[in-house]
């Protein structure tokens, strides 16, 4: 017994010494603490889905773009661009004395090596495949000019160079075929504003400013993205100072923020904006994709657009918006999102919340309660108007807005059988093999429309990117008539008008467009930018222009 | 000889029981419903080809087994293939090289992810139950000998109480008390601490684990005294004791030599079979604390339905629980010799 008791006493002395040698004084770099329950799935910018890894990517990598957040477009690495006026060769003049972080030069040959290595890999670099479809070729013609040809002349080629980080060729080149999707890329050699200093797979993220960079001097040496595997953690973080700034935050706990006085929340649009929607399966038989496992078992009500409108009209927004978000969600009206800026149709007048006329439109259309029992039946009497409700069983919003739902349609006459279930199951029961009624889901954009009208397109039926089974071959047309529209405001006409299309045929039903919420302290550094018409803390704009303050 | 053979049979056992796991592993994950390709693949905007390409690089393309091509939708396939182009002797092969296979998630090798994380949760639960352990044993050993005193009383309502607090309430609780007292609430060590000096680093994830451990040790000591008190209790009213006392042995030399020796045998099947529990326990603690273990890596792994990532976790702990089961049994034969002839 006794010699236990001294062990455990030698174990605490150890103990404290150590904790207390790790409290020395030392030079301290100007750090900036961001707090977020995220994780990058990836350092290899081709294979990274997360939305995590493209925060990374964006601060250690340059493309030939750069995104403001009033959703323009600056030039980054180029310092000139010169379009062929058919619209199909774009040239670019890169910068002089570029450095990657190794203190490699960065030319033009890197460019052009980097999205013939996209265009490679189309494939298997998931998320290459949208950006490099028009390119025909890219070509180095001297050290300091890429010239990119198209197949076809293309409205938001600058949407498209965005996202295609450019990565040193000496680097990847030794990479030939699937060695680079394997790639773990864990230096991560760039020629951003931040380099990569150490990654602690789930615990941290170090960058240190790139001081030499040829557009930015982010005046705080070291950035952290520090991982919390809560909520609840995270709140505790910023609230105890532990970190300047948070992202990430789910709605639900940004009430608990509210009303601090040292710690100011803010709620705006997010960078990537991001769709919450309700899919309604409407599918009609002659278009089932049987060969894609296509089993097209909606219910047959769906299909008559009468319903649809009835269900929109049943659908009470601000009460989702209040009960779900919190308050912190702007109202949906299309696919099309308020954060895609000029592209959203301002004039377009969404379904109001009236169940009266609702309830008109179905007793007018022949859908009565034939049985007596509360629900609407099919004008047959073949079947109740009973619909099946999928969402992804982790998601409590999800859950709520379900709950809400199912209320408020059977205000109605109809209702719905609840179904949770897990993600997977969730796609698969979507598309392509139609085997669902209604579900919740969410899509995040692009700064370009164009991926988001391209989804409800009849030919997305096959490979599942169209998931309500729309077919009209107006929008078809509208689609590809915007997509080689190069001018912007016949563009934008456009793109209104098939949204009007996709309202009037309630292909979707959309609550909310949600807010991105975070925090932050001013004890460290003043000058945040919260006024912009998007909201990022942790990207640029804020990372190179936050001053730190000396104490 | 007679204890070659006890161990030999044991460890045989111990073989088969992992092939078994090896094979339950692979089916349990192949019959949930939905298709770990598309989990794989979160974004519906991949094109078709793209798909096919994931599916070809995590081996997906191929009949799960022969006779049969899918085990969920159940679909029958070609009996004849060759077995060395299923997924599950694939997955079986691989195994043997010690390749755990690639995560949907990370798109990296489950196995370089997996051991990373089993170290932290080695550090932590090692802490954790020695802590425990010992902590444990010497109050059911006070407790046992001042029986039916206050003393005992204490302890063991301490104790019970201790045993069914909520793992990750306790651990919320202390969360909260440490950020408000400056401990480290997250992760495993300070970022930037890699280039500080080596005792620095150590002190750093000392200061890190604290809570946890704590919150560990508070957990499973309670349990640990329970049945030092009660298992010594028994012992301390067997005649031989009597024997001792009459003897004219001190309390000490009676706890020591004649006692605590056969106290111990239940505790040690409760250590060795705790260790599969407590995995259990390290799920909610890592996640509570953000600590980079295994279970951490078991409850994301869950929520992004990594399935490489999961059978590699399951794997391992099955086995280092088979493992403890096996060292508990040994230890058995070494603290009690009549196990052997059994």
């Amino acid at each position: 017994m006794r010699y236990h008791n001294k062990v455990a006493a030698l174990f605490i002395v150890v103990m404290v010494s150590l904790f207390l040698a790790g409290c020395g004084p030392a030079v301290q770099p100007k750090i900036f603490k961001i707090g977020w329950t995220g994780n990058p799935d990836s350092l290899n910018p081709g294979v990274g889905l997360s939305s995590d890894a493209y925060d990374i990517y964006n601060l250690v990598y340059d493309s030939l773009y750069q995104l403001q957040p009033d959703g323009t477009y600056t030039l980054e690495l180029a310092e000139s661009v010169d379009v062929s006026k058919d619209g199909k060769t774009w040239t670019f003049k890169i910068r002089d004395g570029v450095e990657f972080h190794d203190g490699k030069p960065l030319t033009a040959q890197d460019v052009a090596f980097t999205f013939n290595l996209y265009k490679e890999h189309v494939d298997d670099f998931p998320y290459m495949a949208g950006y490099v479809t028009y390119f025909e070729s890219v070509e180095a013609a001297d050290d300091k000019t890429v010239v990119i040809k198209l197949s076809e002349a293309i409205p938001n080629m600058k949407a498209q160079l965005y996202y295609m980080y450019i990565l040193p060729k000496h680097i990847w080149e030794k990479l030939p075929g699937p060695q680079a999707t394997d790639f773990a890329n864990s230096e991560m050699i760039g020629s951003g504003p931040f380099k990569l200093v150490e990654f602690k797979d789930n615990q941290f993220v170090r960058l240190a400013a790139n001081k030499q960079h040829f557009l930015y001097q982010p005046k705080m040496d070291e950035v952290i993205f520090q991982n919390y595997e809560t909520p609840d953690a995270l709140v505790d973080a910023i609230t105890k100072g532990e970190v300047d700034m948070i992202t990430k935050l789910p709605l639900e706990k940004a009430a608990s923020l509210g009303q601090r006085e040292d710690v100011q929340m803010v709620a705006g649009r997010p960078y990537a904006p991001i769709v919450s929607d309700i899919l309604i399966n409407h599918i009609v038989p002659e278009n089932c994709p049987e060969a894609e496992g296509g089993l097209c078992t909606g219910h047959p009500a769906l299909r008559d657009l009468n319903i649809r409108k009835a269900l929109s009209l049943a659908t009470d927004k601000q009460r989702i918006i209040n009960e779900v978000t919190y308050g912190l969600a702007e109202p949906g009206l299309t696919l099309i999102p308020t954060g895609l800026g000029q592209f959203y149709d301002i004039e377009l007048k969404d379904y109001p919340y009236d169940t009266s006329e609702a309830n008109r439109i179905l007793d007018e259309a022949g859908y009565l309660d034939i049985n007596g029992d509360g629900i609407r039946d099919m004008p047959d009497g073949s079947k109740p108007l009973k619909f099946r409700l999928d969402w992804n069983e982790t998601d409590t919003a999800n859950q709520k807005e379900a709950n809400l739902l199912k209320e408020m349609w059977r205000q109605i006459g109809i209702d719905l059988e609840m179904r949770p279930v897990p993600q997977d199951v969730l796609y698969s029961n979507c598309c392509p093999a139609f085997d669902y009624d209604i579900q919740i889901g969410q899509w995040g954009s692009d700064p370009d429309p164009n991926f988001l009208l391209s989804v409800p397109m009849q030919e997305g039926i096959p490979t599942g990117l169209n998931e309500t089974g729309y077919a009209n071959s107006d929008y078809d047309r509208m689609y590809q008539e915007q997509s080689t529209t190069l001018d912007e405001s016949t563009r934008r006409k456009i793109i209104w008008d098939m949204q009007k299309k996709m309202l009037d045929d309630v292909v979707y039903i959309i609550p909310y467009y949600p807010k991105s919420v975070q925090a932050y302290r001013e004890d460290n550094y003043r000058g945040w930018v919260v006024d912009e018409p998007t909201l990022s803390l942790q990207d640029l704009t804020n990372l190179t222009k936050l001053v730190p303050l000396s104490k | 000889m007679k204890r070659t053979r006890f161990f030999i049979k044991k460890l045989l056992w111990a073989i088969f029981t992992i092939a078994f796991v090896v094979v339950l592993n692979f089916f349990l994950f192949r019959v949930l419903p939905g298709d770990p390709a598309r989990q794989g693949i979160r974004d519906p905007r991949m094109t078709k080809k793209s798909i096919e390409a994931v599916r070809v690089r995590f081996g997906l393309d191929k009949p799960v087994i022969n006779c049969f091509s899918s085990v969920n939708p159940l679909k029958v396939g070609n009996c004849f293939i060759n077995p060395l182009d299923t997924q599950f002797f694939i997955y079986a092969r691989n195994l043997f090289k010690g390749d755990f296979g690639i995560s949907f998630h990370y798109n990296r090798p489950v196995r370089d992810i997996l051991m990373e994380r089993l170290w932290n949760t080695v550090l932590l639960i090692g802490a954790g139950q020695i802590l425990a352990i010992v902590l444990g044993v010497t109050v059911g050993v006070i407790a046992a000998w001042k029986a039916r005193t206050s003393v005992d009383y204490g302890a063991l309502s301490l104790s019970l109480l201790a045993w069914s607090l909520p793992t990750f309430w306790l651990g919320m609780i202390f969360l909260f008390w440490g950020s408000n007292n400056g401990f480290p609430i997250g992760g495993k060590a300070t970022p930037g601490m890699s280039s500080a000096p080596l005792n620095e680093q150590v002190a750093d994830v000392l200061q890190h684990m604290i809570l946890p451990t704590l919150t560990y040790t508070i957990i499973f000591m309670g349990e640990y005294m329970l049945i030092m008190r009660s298992s010594l209790l028994d012992v301390l009213s067997e005649d031989f004791i009597l024997t001792a006392k009459a003897k004219g042995l001190s309390t000490f030399q009676i706890l020591k030599d004649h006692a605590l020796k056969n106290a111990m045998l239940p505790l040690v099947t409760v250590i060795a079979l705790n260790l599969g529990f407590t995995m259990a326990g390290a799920i909610q603690i890592e996640t509570v604390f953000s600590w980079p273990g295994l279970g951490g890596a078991i409850y994301e792994g869950v929520v992004r339905r990594d399935f490489p990532m999961l059978q590699g976790a399951f794997l391992m702990i099955a086995v280092s629980v088979i493992i403890a089961n096996l060292m508990a049994e040994l230890g058995y034969s070494l603290l009690d010799p009549r196990v052997q002839s059994e």
